[in-house]
């Protein structure tokens, strides 16, 4: 399998209208995703809502690649009811950088969006409740990223919430 | 002095995470005036194992055990989603006979999800009979997932390629009876509840979540159907042989929690029609595809999602052409769904909170990973 | 007959409906068969199948190991809890195993390991009743695997 380069209607119709949508539309083991730049995204996702009718948001998550200049990969998984389609949209921050949140275009990213952050830091501007969701408050570190160990915790926490001398 | 002391402001009240009626370790911040709700908020993570982390630092078989224990009351259900995207992601297809044995113990394993949520549901809202009656046939079921696989909850049950264990020589005798029998005990479930006033009462009008707002929220499953949306994903975008038998999507149309018991009854229904056909049909054949014992998949990322009791469940692995997948990413139904908790209890009596938390169907093992 | 549905009127007052479910009730008192388990007099059946306690079997004829030491249950394992400690011997040319650790406290009793065994020395046996008073206890030796766990039985 390889990655092939797809490209109907919607990638015209895309390409018309986002003149910066980045990267090819391609075709991976029968997904089709292609890459757009962060800024565009709430008015990508709003414009193939209404006028695309891809308004399920299935997932958003990220991916952690440390030796790319630009660090994280946001993954927007989107479904058509009227289609019967998937469609997946990635995006590629930066670690200092601050993605538009796309809460306003789908009120289900919020949640996903604070885990976003909450495992991987990625604060995104514009969010009504950006705050960790699945980690207490206070915690230091964001697990998924590729530098965190996997029997990595924040200690200070640890023996000030639990009263132990660490988890392990 | 008198009006200060009678002052009604908002009131904040803890449903702390140790409930008898949250399912698990949740914890549900409500804002109430007098009795009434005015907006919940929730706390997760009191479950939160790390699962996804651990999914980069195991192979892709070792990391099947694991994936069983996060809806820890549908294991079956979580390792067919997990086979079937790795199985994607290396191009390989498990042969027909293992598909057939998939299909009946997924769909048995939905039965008994429901009966679980049933009993527990019930039990939420008073109706303490219909537990002991849901746990007697939920007990049949995990009999024979212990004959099959030697475990009955975290099963472990399918294997990357197909099946590891062949079906066991009293398998088809005892499905068809566990299905011969549960009819007439979904009726006797029935006869206990769905003409029972209270019953009808505690719980039309309460929870109401209408199909825009279930898009909105991305919320799938049971409570998508009841809202009115025809969708499944086992009829839009089959898998595991699913286009072979023959069987309907229940759907109700207002949206509120009894319309979500009857799906999910409903859908108790046509999950033993299933099983029937498929029991009908077992092909004979080997169990397992031929795939390396070292699976290294290529570069290359896949999502494929199911339709867990839960809702879609869906599983996206990143593969960078190593032993271990580079990220696993699980996309879980109940956190998804547990969002739009807040947009239904607006309005609602305490009391209310309970039954609509109830009826979201969630599993903390699932919204926490 | 009055303009009004009289049997739903009925029903209302006389409590029909809830009479329905407790007839369910009633209809249920004294199954024909009854589903609990009087636990520690009588000790449940389970499946041959049954992931529990692990054991290394003993080749009946000769009173020696069945396993050859080559380390796949200890890789299979999710959570590498199992340590082989073998030495080759000069004079077959085989390994022999010397120890077997496993630690039962992090085990989920997958089965990995059982089904990685080339030849069935590891087995996961149909005991579940494997509390220990340490957790130094829950590791269990090669002595222990062959034998099996002797919970003290009360009479």
């Amino acid at each position: 399998m390889a990655v092939t380069p797809w490209s109907s209607p919607l990638t015209e119709r895309l390409s018309d209208r986002f003149t910066y949508v980045a990267g090819e539309f391609s075709t991976y083991a029968g997904q089709r995703f292609f890459t757009a730049t962060s800024a565009i995204l709430p008015a990508l996702l709003e414009y193939l809502k209404t006028d695309e009718s891809f308004d399920f948001l299935v997932d958003l998550t990220a991916v952690d690649y440390p030796q790319r200049a630009q660090r994280f990969e946001l993954v927007y998984i989107l479904y058509s009811y009227r289609l019967n389609e998937r469609l997946r949209i990635k995006s590629n921050v930066a670690e200092t950088e601050k993605p538009p949140t796309v809460t306003g275009v789908f009120a289900g990213a919020n949640w996903l969006e604070r885990e976003a952050f909450d495992m991987f830091g990625i604060e995104f501007a514009g969010h009504p409740d950006m705050r960790r969701i699945l980690l207490p408050d206070e915690w230091q570190g964001h697990p998924l990223r590729k530098d965190y160990g996997i029997t990595q915790m924040d200690n200070d926490w640890v023996r000030e919430n639990l009263g132990i001398d660490s988890g392990q | 002095m008198a009006t200060t002391f009678l002052d009604s402001s908002e009131l904040v009240l803890n449903m702390g995470p140790q409930h008898p009626s949250t399912h698990g370790v949740l914890r549900v911040i409500l804002k109430l005036d007098g009795e009434k709700v005015i907006g919940a908020e929730c706390v997760i993570g009191y479950l939160h194992r790390g699962v996804e982390k651990i999914g980069e630092n195991r192979t892709y078989q070792l990391f099947a055990p694991y994936v069983d224990r996060m809806d820890y009351v549908s294991a079956v259900s979580n390792g067919l989603g997990y086979c079937l995207a790795v199985e994607k992601l290396i191009g390989a297809e498990a042969p027909p006979r293992a598909q057939a044995a998939r299909v009946i113990l997924t769909e048995l394993n939905r039965v008994a999800s429901h009966l679980l949520w049933l009993g527990t549901h019930a039990l939420d809202i008073g109706a303490i009979t219909p537990l002991f009656y849901t746990m007697r046939e939920r007990e049949e079921v995990l009999k024979i997932f212990e004959n099959y696989c030697g475990a009955r909850l975290t099963t472990h049950a399918f294997r990357i390629g197909g099946l590891q264990y062949e079906l066991y020589d009293e398998f088809e005798e005892q499905v068809k009876t566990f299905c011969d029998e549960f009819a007439g005990k979904i009726d006797e479930y029935e006869e206990l509840l769905t003409g029972n006033r209270i019953w009808v009462d505690r719980l039309t009008g309460v929870g109401i979540l209408n199909a825009e707002d279930c898009k909105q929220y991305g919320v799938t499953g049971p409570v998508l159907r009841a809202s009115g949306v025809v969708w499944d994903v086992r009829k839009a975008q089959p898998y595991s042989g699913y286009d072979r038998y023959d069987f309907d999507v229940p759907t109700r149309r207002n949206g509120d929690t009894f319309d979500r018991y009857f799906v999910r009854m409903a859908e108790m229904r046509q999950s033993v029609r299933i099983i029937l056909q498929a029991i009908q049909q077992i092909p004979d054949g080997p169990i397992m595809a031929r795939i390396p014992k070292v699976l290294k998949p290529p570069p290359g990322e896949v999502y494929v999602s199911i339709e867990a009791p839960k809702g879609e469940l869906g599983y996206f692995i990143v593969s960078d052409g190593s032993l271990r997948p580079y990220r696993v990413r699980v996309r879980p139904p109940s956190f998804v769904n547990l969002q739009a908790l807040n947009k239904m209890v607006k309005g609602a009596l305490i009391a209310d909170v309970v039954a609509i938390i109830g009826t979201i169907d969630i599993v903390l093992g699932e919204v926490d990973r | 007959m009055f303009g009004f549905p009289f049997i739903r009127v009925l029903r209302a007052v006389f409590l029909m409906d809830l009479l329905q479910g407790l007839w369910v009730t009633f209809r249920n008192q004294n199954p024909s068969k009854i589903y609990t388990e009087q636990y520690p007099t009588e000790r449940p059946k389970v499946s041959e199948r049954y992931r529990g306690a692990p054991r290394l079997n003993i080749n009946p004829d000769n009173g020696e190991t069945l396993c050859i030491s080559c380390n796949l249950c200890a890789l299979a394992c999710p959570e590498n809890l199992i340590v082989v400690g073998s030495e080759r011997n000069e004079q077959t040319r085989h390994k022999d195993l010397i120890t077997f650790t496993y630690d039962l406290s992090r085990c989920m009793f997958c089965g990995l390991c059982e089904d990685a065994c080339p030849v069935d020395a590891l087995e996961l046996t149909q005991d579940f009743e494997l509390a220990s008073y340490t957790r130094e206890g829950a590791i269990w030796d090669r002595q222990m695997l062959e034998e099996g766990p002797h919970p003290a039985r009360y009479k």
